[in-house]
């Protein structure tokens, strides 16, 4: 606990040098930004921005994007609250309650307490990131190519499982993801695999291309001739401080809503959205009125809005403490950590300790930005929601355009981008989900790595997976999600929100 | 409706089906090895394989109409939306040949007029403004190399 401090200590030294604290600042801002923006959300922004950070050092950079995640939750309330339009998939249950408070005229309550209540989850998820992340990691020290690979496996059945439709279809979506991820040339013959004489699919697909096709492009061509006019409820503002009485009815969802969020962020897979849900629905059943939820009660804001900010400190360890990303955002970041020529995993607290506590205790300085920064400029977050949305949506396309094409300096790249935003667009027609194929499509070499290696290990035995302890609990309930299904419908996705 | 929905599932399942099959005839040309020595395509075989047995799942599924599996959606306008992917690929053809900042005026000055219907002086008016303050803001202050092309911007 003492050594902890001590690093934090030294974390805190980290962020605050000027540079770092220019860059968080940039970081939870464009966060906010493209959380109150329907259209672009945090993933693609990251994607975006990855060129831009080639010339700063990994920390700097690393504490930018973590601030577009948790800066993207903050803001992604505001539309909600005030638009009924989920800024991010993660804010969608805030409309139920946000809206109908902001048509009582209790709009600056309800951004109020989304606001606290996400700094106080926020606060509180760094400190478990603090205790668990190097736990998990000195844990993780124990696991070989079986374990890592029963873990990807458990990761990806975790995410069809939470599928909002169809199990089935979103397996078939990590599949290809796994397919598409190995395109390039084999990791140890050196055979191009599937790159159809294409030189540039030698290096395989670039994780950027897909990700601005697939939730940027994908996102504007959707609502081509749709969107055309955002109508924002309220004009002015008031009584951004909750009242004793809001505090009062908020306190226990707060604290239920960041240990629901961080827990289940902590899960693979689980990401942001899903616990939302279930703090809202866990709310509505303590609640002595159920029936005010849905018509303007304070707790449907304080729960999901503190839920979504804790579930994306809990997404942070799995990935800094195994190198395993959690969701589509958080594969970027891993992604973003090997152009930097660092390795993800239980090594990386120990061999870069400037970065790990250097981003945490960022994220803490980030979130207290946010608190201060963001209730004062709702009015201008409200007034960047008026622009229309066909000029947003052209500046989208080529914002993307330039991500795709500036990480390899590569029109290749955005004939890429092109092609999965169309694929994105015929994905969403016939109900397939992104989310699985993203995460599979960065787990799929190391995957395959893992499973190559496993198998060198026990001499072609696949019974390796399950005869060390680890990996056998991994596959066991990776099994356990996969057959439950078949037993009834008792399927956390099922009965989400059709919005994605 | 629901029968619309059962062919387009349907349709979607025997894509990927083909999909699954093509990847482990790929794969077994590449060489799919053995367990204890795996080859270049191991991977995609089984990946494949696996593809094709869910596909049919799905499509069992479908048939059943066990699956309400197509997301009604608004109203697309598929001819905008070609047009848009035809000027996005002909961006990509036109960026390294013309210049980033001619090939994004063009582009951006025929989403605004053309697509969503702004008029053509100020359509015109924030594809400059767009295409001379993105070139400011990647290729100057970011140091993101944009392509130069004929020009030379």
């Amino acid at each position: 606990m003492l050594e902890s401090l001590t690093s934090l200590i030294y974390g805190f030294n980290i962020a605050l040098q000027p540079q770092n604290l220019l860059y968080c600042f940039i970081g939870v801002t464009m966060g906010t930004l493209v959380g109150v923006l329907p259209g672009i959300g945090p993933t693609a922004t990251i994607a975006l921005l990855l060129p831009a950070t080639f010339s700063l050092n990994p920390i700097s950079a690393i504490i930018m994007l973590s601030g577009i995640c948790y800066g993207a939750m903050y803001g992604g309330s505001t539309t909600s609250i005030l638009l009924n339009i989920p800024g991010e998939a993660s804010s969608v249950v805030t409309c139920f309650d946000g809206y109908q408070m902001a048509r009582q005229g209790r709009a600056g309550a309800a951004l109020g307490i989304s606001a606290f209540g996400s700094f106080i989850a926020g606060t509180f998820s760094i400190f478990g990131l603090i205790l668990l992340a190097p736990t998990l990691a000195n844990f993780a020290l124990r696991f070989g190519p079986p374990e890592y690979f029963a873990l990807m496996v458990m990761g990806l059945t975790v995410v069809a499982y939470l599928a909002r439709k169809s199990m089935a279809k979103a397996l078939m979506m990590a599949v290809v993801g796994i397919l598409l991820g190995c395109i390039g040339l084999d990791p140890i013959t050196a055979t191009p695999r599937f790159t159809f004489g294409i030189l540039e699919l030698a290096d395989g697909i670039g994780i950027a291309p897909v990700v601005m096709g697939l939730f940027g492009i994908t996102e504007v061509l959707e609502n081509l001739g749709v969107l055309t006019k955002t109508e924002v409820f309220a004009e002015k503002i008031k009584g951004l401080f909750p009242t004793r009485e809001d505090w009062k009815r908020s306190v226990g969802p707060i604290a239920r809503g960041s240990l629901l969020g961080f827990f289940l962020g902590l899960l693979p897979g689980v990401g942001a959205i899903v616990p939302q849900f279930l703090s809202y629905a866990l709310e509505k059943k303590l609640s002595r009125h159920p029936e005010r939820f849905g018509n303007g009660a304070i707790e449907g804001v304080a729960s999901p809005e503190a839920c979504n900010n804790a579930a994306v400190g809990g997404t942070f360890i799995p990935l800094l403490s195994l190198g395993i990303p959690s969701t589509a955002m958080t594969a970027i970041l891993l992604g973003a950590l090997m152009i930097y020529g660092l390795t993800p995993g239980p090594l990386l607290i120990k061999n870069s300790p400037d970065l790990f506590w250097g981003v945490i205790a960022s994220m803490y300085i980030g979130n207290l930005m946010l608190l201060i920064l963001n209730l004062p400029l709702i009015p201008l977050w409200v007034r960047v929601l008026k622009i229309p949305y066909s000029y947003l949506s052209c500046f989208i396309i080529l914002f993307c355009l330039i991500g795709a094409y500036s990480l390899n300096n590569s029109t290749t790249d955005i004939y890429v981008a092109v092609v999965f935003s169309f694929v994105g667009l015929l994905m969403k027609k016939f109900a397939f989900e992104p989310a699985p194929l993203v995460l599979a499509f960065v787990l799929g070499p190391l995957l395959e790595t893992a499973l190559r290696r496993s198998l060198i290990l026990s001499d072609g035995s696949v019974l390796i997976f399950l005869q060390r302890p680890i990996s056998a609990v991994f596959i066991l309930f990776s099994i356990v999600v996969l057959v439950v299904p078949l037993f009834g419908q008792i399927r956390l996705g099922r009965g989400l929100s059709e919005e994605d | 409706m629901r029968r619309t929905r059962t062919i387009a599932t349907s349709v979607s399942a025997l894509f990927w089906v083909a999909v699954g099959l093509l990847t482990c005839y790929g794969a077994s040309r590449l060489g799919v090895g053995s367990v204890t020595e795996p080859g270049a395509g191991f991977i995609f075989f089984w990946s494949g394989l696996i593809l094709v047995i869910l596909s049919l799942i799905v499509l069992a599924d479908a048939i059943r109409s066990a699956e309400d599996a197509v997301r009604e959606m608004g109203k697309m306008n598929w001819a905008k939306i070609a047009l848009v992917l035809l000027a996005l690929l002909l961006y990509a053809f036109f960026l390294e040949r013309l210049g980033f900042v001619l090939t994004t005026f063009v582009l951006m000055s025929f989403l605004l007029g053309c697509i969503e219907g702004t008029n053509w002086v100020r359509s015109a008016g924030v594809a400059a403004a767009a295409a001379l303050a993105s070139y400011a803001i990647f290729e100057l202050w970011l140091k993101i190399r944009l392509p130069k092309g004929l020009f030379g911007f």
